[in-house]
């Protein structure tokens, strides 16, 4: 006689997005159980002591775009989620000066027209502009892809609907959003704007997470995502969350908690129990085993389809596909304590920048030759980051007097020539922080401790797979429906029960909650 | 009266897709009058696909369409070249000696390239897709392309979609693992584009430039279509007069002025194979401020030079490929992202009738030091390299995924019509743009011929 069936999900992997669907399906009744491999829940979303008294945001560094719904239907601040707005962005320029993006649009506006008046007239335009692609690519992040290779007639409304809500744009939007979703950020910026250090400070945002340069075709696409956030109208473009991102985590389980679910830390997942075809539970790797009527992954493609399951399982051609999925992490973080606030050139002393974001991008130059390094297998000698200081926003993060700066470090390719050694760790350590002390002379002197992070690292430590902070590249071939395979991208999977919810689905990472969501309930209406 | 009774229809240009259009035109009735400011018309073949409705619909007799076998060669670190031939077997045969694997995967992946390629063939035939359309027609023939594509099978719409978007080298690195072999089909990924092979769109742009050829076969097809297309009757060809076109009294483009000799002719329709943004320059104070942006906009950013090489002896070649691999390009192009001619360039060497053509790529501006560069990389004494001085873009606008169908030339303007009554365009910078002979002149000359029934 079959054993009894214990719960009626399991999901695997405790990060923001499996933590999402718990919740979600806990709401709705179900008996969930989350399994997480790690001591703690946030996947790559969490908050850690790493030194004593200084606390980091270890991976990511500051919220993006949590789905309002998600907030909403997850009552979400009453499980302690709280966000401080980060106002600004100042990138310091290699002659002294700086270029500033402040919370007040009108002093924004006056900075940039320093630089160029003909760019300060453009910027109006283009937010505009911006802000109305946002809203017309919104619904799509909300919706289940389509499968375009199917003649069910479903599937073939979906595709109508869906080439009516373009058509609906109007011809100027559409024609836009095509220019975004195909052309380099630095080629969209040209058609905008002359001045080179707010280009390169703009097109950084299309880099993050990526291993494209800004004249690489396909980052245009990212600039819109820092106009989604404002217009949902709970948190400006980028906020940062009291306690670090890893307080995000654990509101998301709290919610899920509270709801009925039961998370497990420390219980690492083997694989997924198959038989005839359909999910039935899983083993852990302590020899468990837990029955289940679905299994929901929330790891990332490689390790749902290529390790949690056997190969036999799957179809070739899916597996081939899973196969190419593209990883190459390319970002690094640095978590530095310091003992005091760096100084910086452009702007000496202590400032209201520091309660901002700080980004070396001083020119288009700076970014793109940052990625020919990483191109041929090298850590950006000079790299691109970005850097913030949570401990100016919320005290709690360091002890009294004294800080931590976060940077987020971009090229740091997982595939290094010769592989990552602690050596190279440092070296790549060192030339993070050598390129901010051009910047900031001094900075060196004010340093406590030092951790350095390569996306070997991440991996390790998260289980993200080649380190990739987004399950899996965001461009365009891995985007919508082709996330992360064809046919495939409706959260189902060949294997009937089990279901992916990861950021390695539709709408991908950067977009916090969404895939998690969107399983949920494709998960439920499956009547599961 | 003055001569404007005279000409139905002034064609600007008499390269193929302008006497493309003007023929057609004239085998409509039209009469009609090409103006070329070169003083001869071009003595080089032409490249590219020559549309089979074409030489139908003109009854082009004495068309010579060539494609060398072997296609290319390459050099091999070792010594000796990789040929590749018109011939899939064959081909397998030489890819066995460097790469076992790559020559059991060639015969899928040529299939699967013919394929998509076919599917463009269809695009190419026709105006761009209209996806802003409402009239039943336009919708019957997207849905029409889409059951078309559907009818390839599922793999197709797959490769389609996972493809178009891709870089070349992640697609070819998908296939093959050997090093020269992709350093052969990457460069075709590259053509004419500022773009290296590890850029977005660049797999669209190396199937662009397969339309028109046999599987197996990844360099466009050469023709003397524009001799053939020159000495058919028909369409009187006035050279070695620039033309500029200007606003007539009545808002239409009735007036072309000729340079040297200062005629203004006027016909009702003018239709224009020169660059869009040359064609609109003369004409910016009549047109929408959005329109001149969009123009001003167009990527066509000129990377290729051409040249000869005079060599003492017989070419022991056909067509000799230095692209040793998809780095060596990406390198060539870092040093054109910056605004340098490529230290090391790609270069392409096409032997035909005893002379040696020379493609020769990155080059964004004149360089003394290239000659230099190019002879090194074909291993050659400098002086018999001799360089043209970079020019506009051939094909008047990258073929970029933002620079194609309904984005080509402007975005909403892809149907050869312009703002200005009257003024059409049909050269390589409207859809389906440059490589292909003649597409973009014969759907020009459609369109026009459609709407004269219309009104």
């Amino acid at each position: 006689m079959a054993p009894p069936v214990t719960y009626d999900a399991i999901v695997i992997g405790g990060g923001h997005n499996g933590l999402v669907t718990a919740a979600y399906l806990a709401r709705a009744g179900k008996k969930v159980l989350v399994l997480e491999k790690r001591p703690r829940v946030g996947g790559a979303a969490v908050t850690e002591e790493v030194f004593p008294g200084f606390k980091f945001t270890m991976f990511s560094y500051v919220v993006s775009l949590l789905r309002p719904e998600i907030i909403r239907d997850l009552d979400l601040p009453r499980h302690g989620l709280h966000v401080l707005p980060l106002e600004s962005t100042v990138t310091p320029m290699e002659n002294g000066d700086y270029l500033a993006a402040w919370g007040d649009h009108d002093e924004t506006r006056r900075e940039l027209y320093r630089h160029s008046p003909r760019d300060a007239e453009a910027y109006d335009e283009y937010g505009h502009l911006m802000h109305h692609m946002a809203h017309a690519v919104r619904p799509i992040l909300a919706m289940v892809p389509p499968d375009p290779t199917s003649l069910d007639p479903r599937d073939l409304l979906a595709l109508l609907r869906l080439g009516r809500h373009f058509r609906g744009l109007g011809a100027e939007r559409l024609h836009a959003l095509v220019k975004l979703m195909t052309m380099s950020s630095a080629d969209f910026l040209d058609e905008w704007f002359e001045t080179d250090v707010l280009k390169a400070t703009k097109s950084a945002s299309g880099i993050i997470g990526t291993f494209l340069g800004p004249r690489s075709p396909g980052t245009a696409y990212v600039l819109l995502h820092h106009y989604m956030g404002e217009l949902d109208g709970v948190f400006r473009a980028w906020g940062f969350a009291k306690g670090g991102t890893g307080a995000i985590s654990d509101a998301i389980a709290a919610a899920a908690r509270s709801f009925g679910a039961e998370i497990r830390c420390d219980a690492a997942v083997a694989r997924v129990l198959v038989k005839g075809g359909r999910a039935t539970g899983v083993a852990l790797e302590n020899g468990d085993e837990l029955s289940a009527r679905v299994v929901v992954s929330g790891l990332d493609p490689r390790r749902t389809f290529l390790e949690l399951v056997e190969e036999r399982e799957l179809p070739a051609e899916f597996v081939a596909d899973i196969r190419r999925f593209k990883f190459r992490g390319s970002s690094g973080k640095v978590n530095v304590a310091l003992d005091a606030l760096p100084s910086f050139t452009c702007m000496p002393g202590v400032g209201r920048h520091h309660r901002g974001a700080i980004s070396i991008s001083p020119s288009l130059a700076h970014v793109e030759r940052a990625y020919d390094d990483a191109k041929y297998g090298e850590f950006s000698r000079r790299p691109y980051m970005d850097i913030v200081f949570p401990s100016m926003i919320d005290p709690g993060m360091a002890p009294p007097g004294k800080h931590v700066m976060s940077v987020f470090v971009q090229y740091a390719p997982y595939h290094l020539n010769g592989g990552w050694t602690d050596a190279k760790r440092e070296a790549f350590g060192d030339a993070v922080i050598d390129t901010i002390e051009g910047f900031a002379p001094g900075l060196k002197s004010h340093i406590l401790h030092r951790q350095v992070l390569t996306p070997a690292d991440i991996e390790r430590i998260t289980g993200l797979s080649e380190g990739n902070i987004f399950q899996g590249e965001l461009t365009l071939q891995q985007l919508f429906f082709l996330r992360p395979a064809v046919g495939w991208a409706k959260f189902r999977t060949p294997v009937r029960s089990y279901y992916q919810c990861g950021a390695g689905t539709h709408p991908g990472g950067g977009i916090m909650g969404a895939s998690g969501r969107l399983a949920a309930l494709a998960v439920l209406g499956d009547g599961a | 009266m003055s001569a404007a009774a005279r000409w139905d229809a002034i064609v600007i240009g008499a390269d193929v897709n302008g006497l493309v259009a003007a023929h057609y035109l004239a085998r409509a009735g039209r009469r009609v009058l090409v103006v070329e400011q070169r003083e001869a018309p071009e003595s080089r073949l032409d490249v590219g696909w020559v549309p089979p409705q074409i030489v139908r619909d003109l009854e082009l007799a004495g068309l010579r369409i060539e494609q060398p076998d072997p296609w290319i060669a390459a050099p091999l670190d070792g010594g000796g070249r990789l040929e590749l031939r018109r011939d899939i077997g064959q081909s397998v045969e030489n890819i066995r000696r460097v790469s076992p694997t790559d020559a059991a995967r060639w015969p899928e992946f040529c299939a699967r390239m013919r394929r998509l390629a076919g599917v463009l063939e269809r695009l190419y035939v026709q105006p761009a897709p209209d996806v802003e359309t409402r009239q039943i027609g336009e919708l019957l023939s997207l849905a029409g392309l889409g059951l078309h594509v559907r009818r390839l099978g599922k793999q197709t719409v797959i490769d389609l979609l996972r493809i178009l978007p891709m870089s070349v080298a992640e697609l070819l690195d998908d296939w093959f693992e050997n090093d020269t072999l992709k350093g052969v089909l990457g460069a075709a990924g590259v053509w004419h584009l500022r773009q290296g092979p590890r850029a977005g769109g660049t797999a669209f742009n190396f199937l662009h430039h397969h339309v028109g050829s046999p599987a197996g076969v990844f360099r466009p097809p050469r023709s003397n279509i524009g001799q053939v297309l020159a000495a058919l009757p028909g369409v009187e060809i006035r050279l070695g007069d620039g033309p500029l076109v200007l606003l007539g009294k009545d808002g239409r483009a009735a007036d072309v002025r000729l340079g040297s000799s200062g005629d203004e002719i006027d016909a009702p329709l003018v239709v224009s194979s020169a660059d869009p943004r040359v064609t609109f320059e003369p004409l910016k104070p009549h047109l929408d401020a959005e329109f001149v942006r969009a123009v001003g906009n167009i990527k066509a950013r000129a990377v290729v030079v051409r040249g000869t090489l005079a060599l003492d002896r017989p070419a022991d070649f056909r067509v000799l490929c230095i692209a040793p691999s998809l780095d060596y390009l990406e390198r060539a192009y870092d040093d054109a992202k910056y605004g340098r001619t490529s230290a090391r360039p790609y270069v392409e060497a096409c032997a035909e009738n005893g002379r040696v053509e020379l493609h020769v790529q990155y080059v964004p501006a004149a360089d003394p030091a290239l000659a230099g560069a190019v002879a090194a990389a074909l291993g050659v004494p400098a002086g018999r390299v001799s360089l043209e001085t970079p020019g506009s873009h051939c094909y008047h606008g990258e073929l970029t995924l933002d620079q194609i169908l309904f984005m080509r030339p402007v975005p909403g303007w892809s149907r050869y019509r312009t703002p200005i009554d009257g003024l059409y365009l049909c050269g390589p910078g409207t859809h389906p743009g440059g490589g292909i002979a003649g597409a973009a002149g014969r759907n020009a000359a459609r369109v026009i011929l459609q709407e004269k029934v219309r009104s």
